[in-house]
């Protein structure tokens, strides 16, 4: 134990540990949003999308622009956050029925390709329309300061993402699990064939999955966006979270996305206190653990 | 490719470095690096089937292994190249074990993630590696210190090293690697090892993207973390992509178009070369799969058929 306490100092402060569980549940969250709609997305329509991170930044961006052009009231931080959501959905779609479309039938790896593609696209746009410059969003009056929590000061903002995080898992759960649409999205995860053999329009599904699953990215980015400095990079770094989540969740799994993205969330938050140098190697080794014994993830199925 | 033109190839590289500005010599040098890189690549997504997402990794190994035996050992240049692709072999080993047991989509994404790991240990095991400031000065001998001696230097190592990767696909090792590739049940069945060939066409593969870092390390002087990063394993993936991988001079066709647009472009409108080089991989993939070398073959192919 003195061992122990002497490499961990922090080990028996229980409130600093507290805040820090509570800390990894809002990283979590934001793990969770970004990484079931990758994970859905590919479910059905089997493409990874890689430009998923691009579409979390450009949600941040439009958070934004809209915090910024919106008259200063009461409501305008939670207009912006309802709208920049649908600006990311739209470009999902127009980059569903322009260009993936046409590569459903291809080789997997020309897909991955193309959606790489696609980031340095976006990537490019993003500056040219806000510029190379770190931008920020203001937190809300209401939630601009910050709670103690066992003494321990805890940003207030955090605490709206966390109470925010059970009502997508739940709101999500509904949709899946008990609503038609729900339905024919876990049968398409399943057989696609069979469903469109069915009479289902599988083009139609694919392009309201592929839509949906950018809508969640873009409230992942727009939520996000009072939290961090929102920067060029910032695809980067969620789209390799993210893909880790995903990976050690299982792809197309959407309780295993959750579980993953609980996980994730405490390892990067406890990380940073017990290997700060090596949290983010610590994670891809866990995944490539994961990728190792179990390819297709923790509740995700093995490839056919 | 019949005698003839390995002549004429061979003549070109002669010449070409003696007739063309310097800085165009330049450009010469790093095209012949990333031709390297990319064959190097194809040799497991054109032979093999195999995409690796994270060839950077090798690639870095070999730039760094040189740059360090250099400039932390003081040892002589050659054996910093030597040390190359042995250190990138090494790296390809480790990882690849674990790699070529999975397929597809999941191959991709662990390569991926071991790339990951190389970048985020060269970019924070600064005592060694310097960190984000990277290995500086690592300038070849006097010998080779003008653009034309390490032009012919350059064109020499990679091109022996092209040709070394042609005599390994038409072997029977890359008979049975494509094999593989259309096939791996039937492979195994008739006996192929499919996990030691794969193993072995990575290792290999490693080695010869090792060697396009090594070489890249002393043209460029100095060796930074980016090496290792996502772009640079995207390279390879363009150029392959650019030219065809169904041939095999695909990427060293590929290697030519990505370098000159780079200079024009890149040079011109940097800001733009990314949005750039996304459009053109988007625009290729949807209408050109077969690349630009395969549209050539096509038309070659149909006028022939024509013809008779």
């Amino acid at each position: 134990m003195d061992l122990v306490t002497s490499v961990f100092p922090w080990i028996t402060n229980g409130p600093l540990i507290a805040v820090q569980v509570m800390s990894g549940l809002s990283v979590a969250m934001f793990l969770f949003l970004v990484s079931v709609g990758m994970s859905l997305i590919f479910g059905v329509t089997r493409i990874v999308n890689l430009a998923h991170g691009a579409f979390y930044m450009v949600g941040a961006y439009l958070m934004v622009t809209l915090v910024e052009v919106l008259p200063e009231h009461m409501l305008s931080f939670w207009i912006a956050l309802l709208v920049a959501p649908l600006g990311v959905a739209a470009l999902g779609g127009l980059v569903e029925i322009g260009l993936l479309r046409r590569i459903y039938h291809r080789d997997p790896l020309m897909q991955l390709i193309l959606t790489f593609g696609l980031i340095l696209v976006i990537g490019t746009l993003v500056l040219l329309v806000w510029g190379p410059d770190n931008k920020s969003v203001a937190r809300p009056d209401a939630l601009a300061g910050s709670v103690r929590i066992f003494g321990q000061p805890f940003p207030s903002y955090y605490l709206l993402v966390l109470a925010l995080a059970p009502v997508v898992a739940i709101g999500l759960w509904l949709i899946f699990y008990r609503t038609r649409w729900g339905t024919l999205i876990r049968a398409a995860t399943v057989d696609r064939d069979m469903l469109g053999a069915l009479g289902v329009n599988v083009a139609a599904l694919y392009t309201q999955v592929f839509v949906f699953g950018s809508w969640l990215a873009g409230v992942g980015g727009a939520l996000s966006a009072p939290t961090v400095a929102v920067a060029l990079g910032m695809d980067g770094d969620v789209l390799t979270t993210a893909f880790v989540v995903v990976v050690i969740g299982g792809l197309g799994s959407f309780a295993g996305s959750f579980i993953s993205a609980l996980l994730v969330g405490q390892l990067q938050s406890f990380g940073i206190l017990i290997f700060p140098a090596i949290s983010i190697v610590l994670l891809f080794a866990i995944m490539a653990v994961v990728l190792i014994v179990r390819p297709w993830g923790l509740l995700g199925h093995p490839e056919e | 490719m019949n005698v003839a033109r390995w002549v004429g190839a061979l003549a070109a590289m002669i010449i070409m470095p003696l007739v063309l500005p310097s800085f165009v010599v330049v450009v010469l040098t790093e095209i012949a690096i990333v031709a390297l890189f990319a064959t190097a690549f194809n040799l497991l997504m054109g032979y093999g089937g195999m995409v690796s997402f994270g060839h950077a990794a090798y690639f870095a190994l070999g730039a760094y292994a040189a740059a360090l035996v250099v400039k932390r050992g003081e040892l002589p240049m050659l054996l910093g190249l030597a040390a190359a692709p042995v250190l990138a072999a090494v790296g390809a080993l480790l990882f690849g074990f674990f790699i070529v047991r999975l397929t597809h989509t999941y191959f991709a994404m662990l390569s991926l993630a071991f790339a990951q790991i190389v970048f985020t240990v060269v970019f924070k095991w600064t005592a060694l590696t310097g960190g984000d400031n990277g290995i500086l000065n690592v300038w070849p001998p006097l010998w080779l210190k003008s653009p034309r001696a390490y032009c012919y230097f350059t064109l020499a190592v990679a091109g022996s090293a092209i040709v070394a990767i042609h005599a390994i696909v038409n072997s029977p090792f890359g008979y049975a690697l494509k094999a593989i590739r259309d096939n791996p049940r039937r492979a195994r069945f008739i006996g192929v090892n499919v996990r030691r060939h794969q193993l072995i066409a990575f290792v290999l593969s490693g080695a010869f993207s090792g060697l396009a870092g090594g070489l890249f390390a002393f043209f460029n002087g100095s060796v930074f973390p980016d090496f290792a990063f996502l772009n640079k394993s995207f390279e390879p993936l363009v150029v392959a992509l650019l030219g065809g991988v169904q041939s095999f001079f695909g990427p060293l066709a590929g290697a030519f178009g990505f370098k000159i647009l780079e200079t024009v472009i890149a040079r011109q409108w940097p800001m733009y070369w990314p949005l750039f080089l996304g459009s053109v991989v988007i625009v290729v993939i949807i209408l050109l799969p077969q690349g630009f070398v395969g549209l050539v073959e096509r038309r070659r192919w149909r006028s022939r058929a024509t013809g008779r």
